[in-house]
């Protein structure tokens, strides 16, 4: 197809869709009404259950077996990426020379790191009592590793991150969300039913009966598998290095 | 009993993350084994649930029952449909890895274990999918499918069109994919509710006596774009043959077998439960969209299938050819057509699995699926040339197998005019099978001489000099690379054959979208012939091909037919916009009137 026909066939089509959902949207509620069916129910029944934050107890909760799936969609795309971005059998691998980091960037770094750290860790753990929780924490704990490429390089990054380690921890807490949901069914009630501890005191970290558990769950697959995936493209840049000549620059 | 519903997505997902986690450790067979027996027990508790899922299983996951009609929870609908597509996901699974059994090049690094683990999640993903009866949770586990979808037929990275393949599958699919969410978003707008049922009775009240707006229309063109994505409806079909060339044997039998027609199924679930009512889309309109759609894609993919040289394009083609038979089978809205759909589902996943199977072993032992190429070069591979030729027959609709028998079913269904597409696509792609059965398998008529000079259009799709996905070519065929092939033909022929299994089978489809009616999908006197028909015509096509390729040599009017499947990832993306566009335009009548 040439170019002009594609810009032709996409007019059309974008065109008539954009109509579609110009007229669709002029047909939605009206921006703040009062009329939250979903809403209204969700924070009652988060508030039944003890759960200070109501988007976890929709998170870990009320729709546990959606976080099931998202979390299976994060654990799969990692699986792919491994599988994928392999190392082909025209390459190898060529570990990277270690490089001068400017002082201040090395100083900044090093200090961020620890804090990031912490506070990706926090946000996990307060995942039931405020906003945030296991799929933010676990990307800001993530990264916050990186601070050590940034700041030293690659070899420094690479010691304070063994892959393979990560990788059975993403899957090991993977199993876990599923072992605490089919521990419901176990013990008689239903997959992924938050029955089996004790609601606790409104507003504490161990409030919530499973929200807690499935959310720690959430936030070690989260921050294993960012690592995993980071670390396969950076091996990818940095690392492998295609066998016929063509040496990247250093 | 409804408690077990969960597992069927939850099990293989389970299994998965423990074979990455040990996989290292696992030698192959172990992990292999593993994987099997997990498939194996899903598909055993699928089919336990699925012969006590009468009246149907409901579960709210979490223990979330509806207290005054409400709940914030999801819901599992348990019943024939379901079910069956649950059971036939795990035992295709099932067959495929017992087919990839000590098949593929070592994974990589000793990673035993990822190669069964994206099977199941795999696996995992189509379950849940399947017995979603909320419509988040539908695209939920539908992305599940499609990331591990992308992955698997990414698999051999060494080729370049491997990824090109796997690339153009993924963007259209995830385009699809956030149709679909907007969709619910519209949807969940207007009636502040996810279940499917919920959002069906929230949009009736909504409408009250006024019909549908376009926000319902909108809703309908976008989620229905998601299914048909993944369906391969025309104009969303074109990265399936692409996917389909590049993707590993076994892989390409669970796409083709089962993951198209999860799309299928997602329409007829969908409109069911939200479309159907006063509030929905009025059924006219419903018609209108299905079965315009469904011809388009069984004319575009049987005769683009019979001008296939490449045997896994050719059957990535003849998949699309039945995708549109689906589409009219459910499109005429009728209990009868939505039986007949089922079983032709069922016989055409064994019968389509098997063809890949064999095709597999031919590129295994090769390094070519060039119809050309091969020709009389598997003379001496008996067993898999009479597995071919029989799943030829099968596709074309000879009685006994299943496939005749849904292909029956839905004639009478659809009635008039409508029949003739069956035969004649039906007839298309069985011939041209049955036309590589015989110049492979049999060394027929003349040689075709590449021409001399100049490259014609359908070399670049020829499937020559393509790397076999064993470690070296096979010399011989190991066993079970025969037996699953043969496993698979058989089970399609019993599911139509043996008698009482249609009634069971209609029943419990019937139970599952219109309560209370009740037809026999049974074979027929002309439903007999019809068959007998089309698979005559099939052996006269392919015939001809072998005895006289000049006649049916493709005309000047097939070429640009051709030419649209480019492998240009932005030409696809417009078909999709195109397409969208030409959902909303084919039901807007119904919001208008």
């Amino acid at each position: 197809m040439t170019p002009r026909v594609r810009l032709w066939l996409v007019c059309l089509g974008g065109g008539g869709l954009a109509a579609l959902l110009v007229a669709a949207c002029l047909r939605l509620p009206a921006f703040g009404g009062l009329w939250h069916p979903y809403g209204d129910r969700a924070v009652r029944t988060s508030l039944a259950r003890h759960t200070a934050n109501t988007v976890a107890s929709v998170n870990f909760d009320q729709r546990a077996f959606d976080t099931m799936g998202e979390m299976t969609i994060l654990f799969g795309a990692v699986l792919g990426c491994v599988v994928l971005l392999r190392q082909a059998r025209d390459e190898h691998r060529d570990p990277p020379e270690p490089c001068e980091v400017v002082p201040p960037v090395r100083r900044y770094a090093l200090i961020v790191l620890p804090v990031a750290l912490v506070t990706g860790l926090y946000v996990i753990a307060h995942g039931q009592l405020s906003p945030g929780g296991g799929f933010q924490g676990g990307v800001v704990a993530a990264t916050s590793l990186h601070l050590m490429y940034l700041g030293a390089d690659y070899a420094a990054l690479e010691r304070i991150r063994p892959v393979e380690a990560y990788e059975v921890t993403d899957a090991l807490s993977a199993s876990a969300y599923l072992l605490l949901g089919l521990a419901g069914v176990l013990t008689g009630t239903a997959f992924l039913a938050n029955t089996l501890l004790p609601y606790g005191t409104f507003n504490t970290l161990s409030s919530g009966g499973t929200v807690p558990l499935l959310n720690a769950a959430i936030g070690v697959e989260v921050a294993c598998a960012v690592v995993v995936l980071l670390a396969r493209f950076l091996d990818q840049a940095v690392e492998i290095e295609e066998a016929k000549g063509e040496m990247s620059a250093p | 009993m409804h408690h077990l519903l969960p597992l069927l997505p939850a099990i293989p997902l389970l299994v998965a993350a423990v074979l990455v986690a040990g996989g290292r450790r696992l030698p192959r067979p172990a992990a292999e084994s593993l994987a099997s027996l997990t498939a194996a027990a899903t598909a055993a508790l699928a089919v336990f649930l699925l012969l006590h899922s009468s009246p149907p299983l409901v579960e709210w996951v979490g223990g979330w029952f509806p207290r005054h009609g409400e709940s914030v929870g999801i819901v599992l609908l348990g019943d024939g449909a379901s079910l069956g597509m649950a059971a036939l996901v795990s035992l295709l699974t099932l067959a495929a890895l017992a087919y990839s059994w000590h098949y593929f090049d070592e994974p990589p690094r000793g990673h035993a274990g990822s190669y069964p683990a994206m099977m199941l999640l795999f696996q995992g993903g189509m379950c849940g999918f399947a017995l979603a009866g909320d419509l988040f949770n539908a695209f939920v586990f539908f992305e599940l499918m499609g990331v591990v979808a992308y992955a698997l037929t990414g698999y051999r990275i060494d080729e370049a069109k491997a990824v090109q393949g796997a690339l153009s599958f993924a963007l259209v699919n995830s385009l699809g994919a956030y149709f679909m969410l907007m969709g619910i978003a519209l949807l969940y707008a207007r009636t502040g509710e996810l279940a499917m049922a919920k959002i069906g009775q929230g949009l009736d009240r909504a409408a009250g006596h006024h019909g549908p707006d376009v926000l319902v229309l909108a809703g309908f063109a976008l989620f229905l774009t998601g299914l048909l994505v993944k369906a391969a409806a025309v104009p969303f079909q074109f990265w399936l043959p692409d996917a389909h060339a590049v993707a590993p044997t076994p892989v390409c039998m669970l796409l083709s077998g089962v993951m198209v027609e999860l799309g299928v199924y997602g329409v007829w679930r969908v409109h069911g439960l939200v479309f159907a009512g006063p509030g929905g889309v009025p059924a006219a309109d419903a018609t209108r969209v299905l079965v315009v759609l469904g011809v388009l894609t069984a004319a575009v993919g049987s005769v683009m299938c019979w001008y296939q040289r490449h045997i896994k394009r050719l059957l990535a083609f003849s998949t699309i050819s039945h995708t549109g038979l689906f589409l009219l089978g459910i499109g005429v809205l009728r209990p009868e057509g939505d039986v007949g759909t089922a079983l032709y589902v069922l016989g055409h996943a064994g019968v389509k699995a098997a063809l890949f199977a064999c095709a597999g072993v031919l590129l295994d032992r090769y390094g070519t699926v060039d119809e050309f190429q091969l020709h009389g070069r598997a003379r001496r591979l008996r067993g898999v040339g009479v597995l071919f030729a029989v799943g030829a027959l099968a596709l074309a609709g000879l009685p006994p197998f299943a496939t005749g028998l849904g292909k029956a079913v839905s004639e009478e269904a659809v009635g008039g005019p409508l029949t003739v597409v069956y035969v004649l696509a039906s007839a298309l792609t069985g011939g041209a099978v049955l036309r590589v059965a015989a110049r492979v398998f049999l060394g027929l008529g003349r040689r075709p001489a590449a021409e001399d000079g100049q490259e014609r259009e359908e070399d670049k799709t020829s499937g020559g000099s393509e790397e076999p996905e064993t470690r070296q070519r096979l010399t011989g065929v190991p066993a079970t690379m025969r037996t699953v092939p043969a496993v698979l033909l058989a089970a399609a022929l019993l599911a139509g054959a043996v008698p009482g299994f249609a009634e069971a089978a209609g029943h419990a489809v019937e139970e599952s979208g219109s309560p209370g009616v009740f037809s026999s999908a049974h074979w027929t006197a002309s439903g007999v012939l019809l068959d007998l028909l089309s698979t005559l015509l099939a052996a006269v096509l392919a015939g001809v091909a072998v005895a006289r390729p000049g006649l049916l040599s493709a005309p000047g009017w097939a070429l640009p037919l051709r030419r649209l499947q480019s492998g240009h990832v932005g030409d696809y993306v417009a078909w999709l916009l195109l397409g969208t566009a030409l959902l909303g335009a084919l039901a807007l009548p119904g919001v208008l009137g």
